[in-house]
């Protein structure tokens, strides 16, 4: 009895693995393996195509043109990151803490656009933020904004674009770490004279509004110093009204799991991202994944696309291993840090 | 699948016409191919006693082959006549079903003709059917496929009406000179898509080169790189029926100033459209077709071949090497080359016809159309009609990966 539940255990680990070892195997280790020959290849697709190692140049042939399209991508992802969270912070909170009766159905309200097509969605921005549109038009015929200002074809249209499009997937984890949250650790903080942060959260704010905007203003090639100044009455507003010690001790730290998992569920994808670059953007602010999209489908030039591709993964590899390592993931998922 | 018939009045509805409609098109023609490819087996069936088309004055010759239970075909969008009386339906194929029993498997499977070779190149390579009987390709990816020799050859036997009624410019073709691989679907020109009211009038390519206030960051290029290329040599004084590197060279710095110098808001396919009808771009490099469309939502738009000229293109049908309904396919190809049919599709879409004699049928039926200029241009705009050369693969290799600096990923 006794050997035969054993044997049993030895058994069920594996069993429990296979499915997704079984997935990972054929939709991701086997496409991987052939875009990695294809990256060592030679020829064309009429003459067919040739393997041999010697071929290794194709990387550094491939990536010298497109450097600018990998920084890019690193730019907008980032900043697209950035604001997601600043986004999703806020209202992950108030559906965990604040929302009581009505947290179902802001939850269901995060989670409703996306019910509806990625492309669809993107495409709808066009509509809402055209030259003439609701939203510009009445701005433009009141002379708030001059004639020829823009939104669509810039790049902040393409981060606005990946911002929007993220944000489920940095709000739902960072909902589910602060809904996990005991308020008695909270209750228990205040008990310890952890009151209202000030005037440190004034600040933090002002510091963190400045730097932020003022990155923003230079991602987009806006002058700097009007969105940093306003960024720092903003974020100091906040930080001196909102930010308690509490805060900052407790809660914060606790969530950062699901800002560790939000972070990495919203960059990862969005430097890959190509549809947002491609229908909100211009020639000026195509993004990498545009180049290999053209590399496979326009030029059939597959060695140089499965080139890029790999660079991209290998790059991702190295970012995510940075930031898990600055962060740590095992001390994050016991709270542990700061 | 009972109806055999695309949704077309969805993307007639979107605006979203003839060429490219990138990610989705993608994914609509892999779904098209990987259904295609689970084909059924083709019980024989005899033509019906309406398999004799009706002819006007003179009699109609009736092809020989013995028709199959089914044809897959892949066309482009908005490509065919709708039925009237349901717009789900496409009337050519309905009738062609009603005379010989075939049901048309019909899907605007190609979006693009680099990302449709791009499903079909691998079964081609290995010998094996693609899933398609007809497949409508632009000339020059046509004229690599029958380099490739993945190209059926026409048993024109069974095509009486191809060989007598196909239009005589567009015989004698190098890359095909007996004709017996390809037959002409439609072609299109590629010009000056503007909205006058805004830019004033406008009859040069140069303008696409020029800083000017009213159209300064709302002009838009072509993402197709013969059409961009082609129009961007024509505007320079080039010849692009003999593209040349260093034309391209040229063509591609003239259009690299043009997106510094703040004039070009974006290089688009067809999404061109939308953004004309928004009001976003105003001047564009467009497709003929897509502005008779785009005229009856917006009629201040218009669409000019300038003084340079124009480009003009062709898309033709082809039967890829082993396809399981060659027989049906030439039948197919053949029904559309009765004037009475082609003039039937026609009258459904906005392009010039390979047919012979549908302009003298349009005179008595609808002057209208017989006199219209992108279905039928004059003689003596004809000659300011350019197609572009047929590069060799290294040559187009080279274009294309200097005119994706143009549209910003090279």
């Amino acid at each position: 009895m006794g050997r035969r539940t054993r044997r049993r255990r030895w058994f069920v680990p594996y069993a429990l693995l296979a499915p997704g070892v079984l997935w990972l195997l054929v939709f991701y280790a086997y496409p991987a393996a052939q875009v990695l020959v294809a990256s060592f290849w030679t020829g064309s697709v009429e003459r067919g195509f040739s393997f041999s190692l010697e071929n290794w140049s194709n990387y550094p042939d491939a990536i010298g043109p497109v450097l600018p399209h990998f920084g890019r991508s690193i730019v907008y992802a980032f900043a697209a990151t950035v604001l997601t969270f600043l986004i999703a912070y806020p209202l992950a909170y108030t559906m965990a803490v604040r929302a009581g009766r009505f947290k179902n159905l802001l939850l269901f309200l995060v989670v409703a656009p996306f019910f509806t097509s990625f492309l669809l969605r993107t495409i709808s921005w066009k509509i809402i933020l055209g030259d003439h549109s609701v939203v510009l038009g009445p701005l433009k015929d009141l002379g708030i904004v001059a004639e020829d200002f823009r939104v669509l074809a810039t790049a902040m249209a393409v981060v606005a674009g990946i911002t929007y499009n993220f944000l489920p997937f940095m709000t739902l984890p960072i909902y589910v770490s602060l809904e996990k949250i005991d308020l008695r650790l909270i209750e228990a903080a205040r008990d310890l004279y952890a009151g209202p942060w000030r005037p440190g959260g004034a600040i933090a704010g002002a510091l963190v509004g400045a730097g932020l905007f003022g990155l923003l203003a230079a991602i987009f090639g806006w002058s700097i110093l009007p969105p940093a100044v306003g960024g720092a009455l903003a974020f100091g507003f906040i930080g001196w009204r909102f930010v308690s010690q509490s805060f900052i001790r407790v809660t914060l730290p606790l969530s950062l799991p699901g800002v560790f998992a939000g972070t990495l569920l919203t960059f990862i994808p969005a430097i890959g991202d190509y549809v947002n670059a491609e229908f909100l953007g211009s020639a000026d602010t195509r993004m990498i994944g545009n180049v290999i999209q053209n590399r496979f489908l326009v030029q059939n030039d597959y060695p140089a696309a499965s080139a890029l591709s790999f660079i991209l993964m290998a790059g991702v590899l190295v970012v995510v291993a940075v930031y898990s390592r600055a962060l740590g993931t095992t001390s994050l998922s016991t709270g542990r840090t700061i | 699948m009972d109806q055999p018939l695309a949704p077309h009045t969805l993307f007639h509805d979107m605006g979203i016409s003839r060429r490219r409609f990138l990610a989705g098109g993608t994914l609509a023609g892999i779904s098209a191919f990987l259904a295609a490819c689970q084909a059924t087996t083709t019980p024989t069936l005899s033509p019906t006693a309406s398999a004799t088309p009706s002819a006007g004055a003179s009699p109609t010759p009736v092809p020989r082959a013995t028709p199959s239970a089914e044809l897959n075909w892949a066309n482009w969008c908005c490509y065919m006549d709708v039925d009237p009386n349901d717009p789900t339906r496409w009337k050519t194929l309905e009738d062609f079903q009603a005379a010989y029993g075939t049901k048309v498997n019909y899907q605007e499977a190609v979006d693009a003709n680099d990302t449709f070779f791009g499903t079909i190149k691998d079964p081609l390579n290995a010998g094996l059917d693609t899933g398609w009987d007809i497949i409508v390709l632009t000339d020059w990816m046509a004229a690599r496929l029958i380099r490739l020799g993945w190209v059926e050859e026409f048993d024109l036997a069974n095509m009486p009406n191809f060989v007598a009624n196909v239009r005589d410019p567009y015989k004698g073709l190098e890359w095909d000179p007996e004709m017996k691989r390809h037959a002409p679907w439609q072609s299109g020109i590629t010009g000056i898509g503007y909205d006058p009211s805004v830019t004033g009038p406008i009859s040069s390519l140069r303008a696409f080169l020029t800083v000017d206030p009213r159209w300064k960051g709302r002009t838009e290029y072509l993402t197709e790189m013969r059409d961009a290329v082609g129009l961007t040599m024509l505007a320079l004084g080039l010849d692009p029926t003999k593209p040349t590197r260093d034309g391209c060279d040229q063509a591609v710095a003239a259009m690299l100033k043009a997106r510094a110098d703040g004039i070009v808001r974006d290089v688009k396919g067809n999404a061109y459209t939308e953004d004309l009808k928004l009001g976003d771009a105003v001047l564009v490099m467009a497709w003929s077709g897509d502005i008779v469309q785009l005229k009856l939502e917006k009629p201040s738009l218009e669409f000019v071949i300038a003084d340079e000229g124009a480009m003009f293109w062709t898309d033709n049908c082809l039967i890829p090497k082993g396809a399981a309904h060659k027989g049906t396919a030439e039948l197919m190809i053949d029904w559309v080359y009765v004037p009475e049919h082609a003039a039937q599709i026609e009258a459904g879409i906005s392009y010039v016809t390979p047919v012979e004699g549908v302009q003298e049928i349009f005179q008595q039926t609808a002057p209208e159309l017989a006199t219209d200029p992108l279905r039928f241009p004059p003689a003596d705009q004809a000659g300011r009609l350019k197609q572009f050369g047929i590069l060799s693969e290294d040559d187009a290799a080279y274009f294309d990966e200097q005119f994706a600096k143009v549209i910003g990923v090279g």
